[in-house]
């Protein structure tokens, strides 16, 4: 790409220059196009998505046949459904206690918890990425018992993308998820979708 | 979507000129994008699949507003201009850039934008627009042809 851009005449080169620039992006626009988002109704293949998910069931899980499996790493998503109070963003551990035996608040924007299952036995920590903490992974550190490793997020109804980080360096997908996009950077997401509470 | 918006933003901007349009072409990629998330294929590179979808969109917009007299109109350049010295961009060169892009033919200006703005490979190109890979090389070719041409005519303007 650099050596096609470099033989490019100089003057051409200084337009794909300024039109590579980003453009300003208007926030309220984008806010629209989450509020539009949000206003669908959940796509078929997801909705089994979440329905499976939400059902209170052990998961079978397929051997490894990835790298992950050399690691000896294997990996849950479990949508929770527990509705919250908006302020128990606090102290994500918790959130169970908090959450059960709480009514669902009847905003169908409230966010739900949704806990997050890695099984990592050989892993010395793990944490939780995605939309919803900006991809920090010091943002979301899971907890351990005997190598599964978990944690309890606060997430809005919709679809987000998330990965583990093994070790502060392995990003590891989760294998359980049926959509798992490239993010076009080299790591596989995965990708929850957050149901809305039912009323 | 925060991973992709600015980008495809900055796609829908430079393809459309227009602001509203690049807009509304954006919403309908996201909103195609997740009612289809069913239809995805893992094997894909969800950045290509989203591609295919943004350049779709972006031909429908262009087409529609064809039919109703299309141009890069005088406020829209100012709206830009405005935005850019907002964030200390240089508002001239952009509007230039985008009155020299508007002026190429709208599928020379999509194969060249996916090329050199959008960096794709050509193989990337070919999955994203449906046009076979020679083709595409020879409208990169023509546009940069135009734009080395039009260029010497605003120098000597």
């Amino acid at each position: 790409m650099t050596d096609e851009f470099d033989s490019l005449d100089p003057n051409v080169r200084w337009i794909v220059t300024e039109a590579r620039r980003p453009v300003p992006v208007d926030a309220a626009a984008r806010a629209r196009v989450i509020d539009a988002i949000k206003a669908e109704p959940v796509p078929s293949r997801g909705l089994g998505l979440v329905t499976w998910l939400s059902e209170p069931h052990r998961l079978a899980l397929p051997p490894f046949a990835t790298a992950a499996l050399a690691a000896g790493l294997v990996g849950i998503g479990v949508l929770g459904g527990l509705a919250i109070n908006r302020d128990g963003r606090s102290a994500a551990g918790q959130l169970p206690a908090v959450a059960v035996g709480q009514p669902q608040l009847p905003d169908s924007l409230s966010p739900r918890a949704v806990k997050f299952v890695l099984i990592a036995p050989q892993a010395t920590n793990v944490s939780l990425v995605g939309d919803f903490n900006g991809w920090d992974s010091g943002a979301t550190p899971m907890k351990t018992s005997g190598g599964t490793w978990t944690v309890f997020v606060p997430l809005h109804p919709g679809l987000h993308t998330y990965s583990f980080v093994v070790d502060g360096t392995h990003f590891v997908s989760d294998p359980t998820a049926p959509i798992a996009p490239d993010d076009g950077f080299g790591h596989r997401s995965s990708v929850v979708l957050v149901r809305k509470p039912s009323l | 979507m925060d991973r992709y918006y600015e980008r495809c933003a900055r796609f829908a901007v430079r393809m459309l000129g227009s602001r509203d349009d690049a807009e509304d072409a954006l919403q309908q990629t996201f909103l195609r994008a997740y009612r289809s998330l069913g239809k995805y294929q893992e094997r894909d590179r969800f950045s290509a699949w989203l591609y295919r979808i943004l350049v779709n969109q972006c031909r429908s917009a262009a087409s529609r507003r064809s039919q109703r007299e299309r141009v890069f109109v005088r406020e829209e350049a100012a709206l830009l201009n405005a935005a850019d010295r907002r964030q200390g961009w240089a508002g001239e060169d952009e509007e230039l850039v985008q009155r020299i892009l508007a002026e190429l033919d709208p599928l020379l200006r999509e194969a060249f934008v996916l090329k050199y703005i959008d960096e794709l490979s050509y193989e990337e190109m070919s999955a994203a627009t449906g046009v076979g890979v020679s083709a595409l090389k020879m409208r990169v070719k023509r546009a940069c042809d135009r734009l080395r041409a039009r260029w010497e005519h605003i120098k000597d303007d």
